[in-house]
């Protein structure tokens, strides 16, 4: 395990065709932001994002068309923030890029298999769809399903009739096996443990089912500190390959108990994605502007940081403005207050 | 002066559960509360960003105050307190009974069988409750591409019934989808190649009586026949019959109205409202209440 900084990080461990898979949950929670802004200044093309969904990582590498291959299930980003990737969508009607769609559960249980060690996993859902009709498979059509690429499955799945119990018939689905995992957390200890709170999404699945992990970290603590409640941990030390401190290297997404998404931020964002003039000022502003990732933070000023910083009880922040009125404060949940649990 | 939270909790119980007058509710308000009322007090539900999130977490106050809610991001159970804006956003995370990742909510509660009830928006629906969420045109030259499956397929066909929203339009109420991401009541059988009723295709596995249960549109509220195919149950109010056939690409069953959509009463407004969504994120248009509820709030 090393340490390296942002830059060198991207540097060594990506390159050009590289399978890879982003950390967090849609573009709301704990994207690897830096390293996919990193990667797109460095100018790394011809991506191939294997994942669950998209984030602010695969909004940046569309806005540069970096991403050739896009085998995912949910090609938004931003939700209510902003839903289709407007970037992603123009690439595909010009044919740039390939999508190949799976679902939520297919993909989890794909990165499931490669984090075991299976080769394949059997999933009922959803048959029938036109996700398991043989004439959609993308990359089968792009003449990809050929054995030559260890990233990609000879194919994209295997209808069976369930062999054990007589449970009529399944999908396999091929193992996920990306060469890199960007993890972002908000604590890593010195070793490389690894861990964060909040939702999972499939990020411990991704860390095992890929070749490379590098960890994003919000802050390096003392190793023998994460040794004190272990239970909190999801990646042990010796799947980690490269550690990179990078403080707010979420942002706009949220680091729950850290901070929180910056909706108008990611509104933003969707709005300039809407065309290619308002996309290249954005571009200019905010991806080749700052100097660094420290100078992208320090550009978007203090006021923001003082909103957005998470309260350490609930773990999100209650001053962000996300309507039209501030939110409310509450003591505790109404369900709870009048039904209890 | 502005009441806080608590002091307005206290005053649900005596705002009159009577039907608002249409002009004193919106639609997504409408469409928010039908949601709420498909919600059983013993439900597991599965919910979708958007207007599910926000008629689910009504029930919760409402009708349905001990129906589990999960989320797909791994989040079972929350109690929340700010209306969250995602399936992954902490605000949906608080007081969780247990917090995991997606493995947990599709292979543990989902392929498992706990989930009794989805709740998932859509681009297109066919006859039979085939919900489109992929493209429109030739799926590899798209006329619309949209998100793409997420969790919709997962959820639609594994939950015991699932409730769609969707915007009712000619183009997006079809004979068949251009593209079925999640299958109705009957799809393909993609080894024989033939169009089956869902039940034959998905035969002795656990989920083979799973599916669509209800769709709300901005329009009207739709249920399945026996054979699977979808009849009007409901108008909502002031729509017009021709107008809900006219925004439909295919022969609808009109046999079976029921009648009127139930307007929202004003306590399920106020609810919604001050509690679900007070910081107007999704429902942002902010209509006046009544003087006699008015007089209640401001007492």
């Amino acid at each position: 395990m090393e340490f390296l900084t942002l830059e060198d990080a991207v540097k060594k461990y990506m390159h050009n065709g590289i399978a890879c898979s982003f950390s967090g949950c849609t573009g709301f929670n704990r994207n690897p932001v830096a390293f996919a802004w990193e990667t797109a200044r460095q100018g790394f093309k011809d991506i191939h994002v294997i994942d669950r969904h998209g984030s602010q990582c695969t909004w940046i590498l569309n806005a540069i068309n970096a991403i050739g291959i896009y085998e995912t299930d949910w090609m938004g980003w931003a939700e209510m923030a902003g839903k289709l990737d407007m970037n992603m969508e123009r690439l595909y009607k010009a044919g740039k890029i390939i999508l190949e769609d799976y679902s939520h559960g297919s993909m989890a249980m794909r990165f499931l298999a490669g984090a075991i060690g299976a080769p394949f996993i059997p999933y009922y859902a959803p048959l029938g769809s036109d996700l398991y009709n043989p004439k959609y498979d993308a990359l089968g059509r792009a003449g990809l399903r050929n054995g030559t690429n260890p990233r990609i499955a000879k194919k994209k799945f295997i209808q069976i009739e369930e062999p054990f119990y007589g449970d009529g018939d399944v999908i396999l689905l091929p193992a996920a096996r990306p060469e890199l995992a960007i993890i972002h957390v908000p604590q890593v200890g010195s070793k490389g443990t690894a861990r964060w709170r909040g939702v999972s999404a499939i990020d411990k699945e991704i860390a095992f089912a890929c070749d490379k992990v590098v960890i994003v970290a919000e802050e390096v603590i003392p190793e023998s500190e994460m040794r004190n409640y272990p239970e909190n941990n999801q990646i042990p030390f010796f799947v980690v390959d490269a550690v990179v401190e990078c403080p707010w290297g979420a942002f706009p997404s949220a680091v729950p108990y850290y901070y929180d998404y910056d909706v108008s931020f990611m509104r933003e964002m969707d709005a300039a994605s809407r065309n290619e003039s308002d996309l290249k000022k954005w571009l200019d502003q905010w991806l080749y502007g700052p100097k660094s990732w420290q100078d992208f933070i320090i550009k978007l000023g203090a006021k923001r940081f003082l909103d957005l910083r998470a309260d350490s009880v609930t773990g999100y922040s209650t001053r962000i403005m996300r309507g039209k009125k501030p939110a409310p404060r509450m003591k505790m949940p109404l369900s709870v207050a009048r039904s209890g649990y | 002066m502005t009441k806080t939270t608590e002091e307005l909790m206290r005053l649900i119980d005596r705002i009159p559960d009577e039907p608002a007058k249409p002009s004193e509710f919106i639609l997504p308000e409408l469409m928010a509360i039908a949601v709420a009322h498909e919600v059983r007090n013993d439900d597991i539900v599965f919910a979708g960003t958007g207007l599910p999130m926000i008629g689910i977490m009504a029930a919760n106050l409402l009708n349905a105050p001990h129906a589990t809610l999960i989320y797909e991001s791994g989040i079972c159970d929350g109690k929340t307190i700010h209306v969250p804006m995602s399936i992954c956003d902490h605000r949906a995370a608080n007081m969780t009974s247990a917090l995991g990742g997606l493995v947990d909510t599709f292979g543990y509660y989902l392929q498992q069988g706990y989930v009794t009830l989805g709740f998932l928006g859509g681009a297109a629906i066919d006859k039979y409750g085939g919900v489109n969420v992929t493209s429109m045109g030739d799926y590899f030259k798209p006329s619309h591409r949209f998100t793409g499956s997420g969790g919709n397929s997962d959820i639609g066909t594994m939950a015991k019934r699932t409730a769609f929203i969707i915007l009712q339009e000619k183009r997006r109420f079809v004979e068949k989808n251009d593209y079925t991401t999640t299958p109705g009541w009957w799809c393909w059988d993609f080894k024989t190649n033939e169009w089956k009723p869902k039940k034959e295709v998905w035969k002795n596995t656990p989920f083979a009586d799973c599916g669509p249960s209800v769709v709300v549109t901005n329009m009207a509220v739709y249920r399945f026949d026996k054979a699977g195919a979808i009849y009007l149950e409901t108008q909502h109010p002031g729509v017009k019959l021709e107008e809900i056939t006219q925004n439909c690409g295919f022969d609808l069953n009109v046999t079976m109205v029921k009648g009127e959509t139930p307007r929202p009463t004003y306590r399920e407004l106020f609810v919604l409202r001050e509690f679900v969504d007070p910081e107007l994120i999704f429902l942002p248009q902010k209509v006046e209440y009544p003087a006699v509820i008015k007089a209640i709030i401001d007492a």
